[in-house]
């Protein structure tokens, strides 16, 4: 089996990818691209169905003989079947169920507000040429407004509540536990991937949160995450963000 | 073995998602109806169930599972009965990745018509001092926003617009994938034709000029044999209101192609 995994910095979800590969003890072709850029619409796969299309927005993409992967949370579970290491879901049903209903939420509510907030804070280019080839025309269009600079007000502000919200959840859930799901599990990887960026963006939402900030720097200290980290061209990871997911369109 | 019980609606879209699969594994549980259209799933008896107040849940034991697509794959890993699952990872990607696709791409645009042609309107004739209630019991705001745009028709052209070319555009790739693969995901029936089937049963009908046997041969088998299955046929024959009845168009050996409305 070869794979080879085309990520952007480590925030966001190719923070979430390659922490998991790192955990799971794996071997990867490691491609870095401009995934603020548009440079995911260059490849080769671009527009197979399962890369065009996939909700996450710009996000890493994992081939596997010969088969594009996309969506961080799902790519993380690959690598979790197929790797050695520690298991990243509990090993009863009701612990995964409890993972993924978790990351659900996170990438429904949580991804889409930081992805606004974080492409407002720290703006992506990507250029005209680029932009013609992006298959999703729902992606181009959030391409197209992040490149006017359009930001409605109230979509900030609630995209700024979200993140209140899942700093207030998450802080509410580490009482009495180091890890969000009782052990360390994917869904630690996934609500840090789109947190981290948002300590300096939305620094109210975070203020007096005690148990949060301790359990941001358990995962940085893991080994794994460090060598994601360490992957970084950019002095801070956490300022680079891309358009993501869609904020949901009717509730 | 520990009993199971399903708070559901009809077998449509979310609710249908986990009773189809419960009834693939096998696995007898209390059916709990609530009328989605009398707002049974704000009231307080399910609240303490679910205090989102979104439905489907399903508890077993003492544990209480939300998240429609979640509990399915719960519904499979728990109980004996046929895999619901690929058994290589590569296959379980896809099934996700696909079942991601439909709930949250796919389906809120078809969900956007169906409430806007079906939902807002059966809802409307009610007392507007109980609708104003209803509206203000519900729990999530994102669902405040979506009835009372379903309930006072507030469904801008340009979101119904979008919601239309979405649509088209899943319908090909639905069209697409099938063609390369007999089930939606993986060679063998999973949870994503279980979930693909609630969102598209009635396509036929709904989308008569995008969904047909010249123009999607590919969905419409899919379809059918989603339909022939005993579990899908004894989850349908849970439905209440003539919205499920729909499915029986699959009985049509053949559906031409329809001129476009």
């Amino acid at each position: 089996m070869s794979m080879t995994l085309y990520h952007g910095e480590p925030n966001g979800p190719s923070f979430t990818v390659l922490s998991s590969l790192f955990e799971k003890g794996l071997q990867a072709d490691l491609v870095h691209i401009g995934l603020a850029e548009g440079a995911r619409h260059e490849l080769s796969c671009a527009q197979q169905p399962e890369v065009a299309m996939s909700v996450e927005g710009e996000g890493p993409v994992l081939l596997v003989d010969g088969e594009a992967m996309t969506d961080s949370v799902f790519i993380a579970c690959y690598l979790d079947d197929v790797g050695s290491g520690a298991a990243l879901r509990p090993s009863n049903p009701y612990g995964r169920w409890e993972t993924m209903t978790w990351c659900r939420q996170m990438i429904e509510r949580t991804a889409p507000a930081a992805a606004l907030l974080g492409c407002n804070a720290h703006p992506p280019k990507i250029n005209p040429a680029m932009l013609a080839k992006i298959g999703s025309a729902d992606l181009r269009a959030r391409w197209e407004m992040i490149g006017a600079g359009v930001f409605a007000d109230d979509k900030l502000a609630d995209s700024k509540a979200k993140i209140a919200a899942a700093v207030e959840k998450i802080e509410a859930r580490l009482a009495g536990r180091n890890w969000l799901i009782g052990e360390f599990t994917i869904a630690d990887l996934e609500s840090y991937a789109w947190l981290a960026g948002m300590v300096k963006v939305v620094p109210e939402a975070f203020a007096g949160k005690r148990l949060i900030m301790a359990w941001m720097e358990r995962i940085k200290a893991r080994s794994a995450v460090g060598k994601a980290l360490a992957l970084a061209r950019v002095a801070d990871p956490a300022i680079y963000w891309a358009p993501g997911p869609e904020i949901n369109r009717w509730g | 073995m520990t009993e199971v019980t399903l708070y559901h609606w009809e077998p449509n879209a979310n609710s249908g998602k986990p009773m189809l699969a419960l009834m693939e594994k096998g696995v007898a549980f209390n059916s709990h109806y609530l009328d989605l259209l009398n707002f049974d799933q704000h009231k307080p008896d399910y609240l303490a169930i679910n205090p989102q107040g979104t439905i489907p849940a399903m508890k077993h034991g003492n544990l209480i599972l939300t998240e429609s697509t979640a509990i399915m794959e719960y519904v499979d890993e728990t109980f004996p009965g046929p895999k619901l699952m690929a058994d290589d990872p590569l296959g379980r990607w896809r099934i996700r990745w696909w079942m991601k696709f439909m709930d949250q791409w796919l389906a809120p645009s078809f969900s956007m018509i169906g409430w806007s042609i079906f939902v807002g309107p059966a809802v409307r004739s009610k007392d507007p001092e109980e609708l104003k209630a209803a509206i203000e019991r519900i729990p999530l705001p994102e669902r405040r926003v979506a009835w009372r745009k379903a309930i006072y028709g507030l469904f801008g052209g340009d979101e119904l617009e979008e919601s239309r070319r979405r649509v088209a555009v899943g319908i090909r790739m639905l069209e697409a994938a099938l063609a390369k693969r007999a089930w939606l995901a993986s060679d063998q029936y999973s949870l994503a034709d279980a979930n693909g089937f609630n969102l598209a049963y009635a396509l036929p009908l709904s989308q008569p000029s995008l969904s047909n046997d010249e123009l999607t041969p590919n969905i419409m088998r899919w379809l059918r044999a989603i339909y022939a299955r005993p579990a899908t046929k004894a989850c349908w024959a849970m439905g209440r209101t003539s919205m499920v009845k729909r499915v029986t168009i699959l009985e049509q050996p053949h559906i031409d192609r329809q001129p476009v409305a």
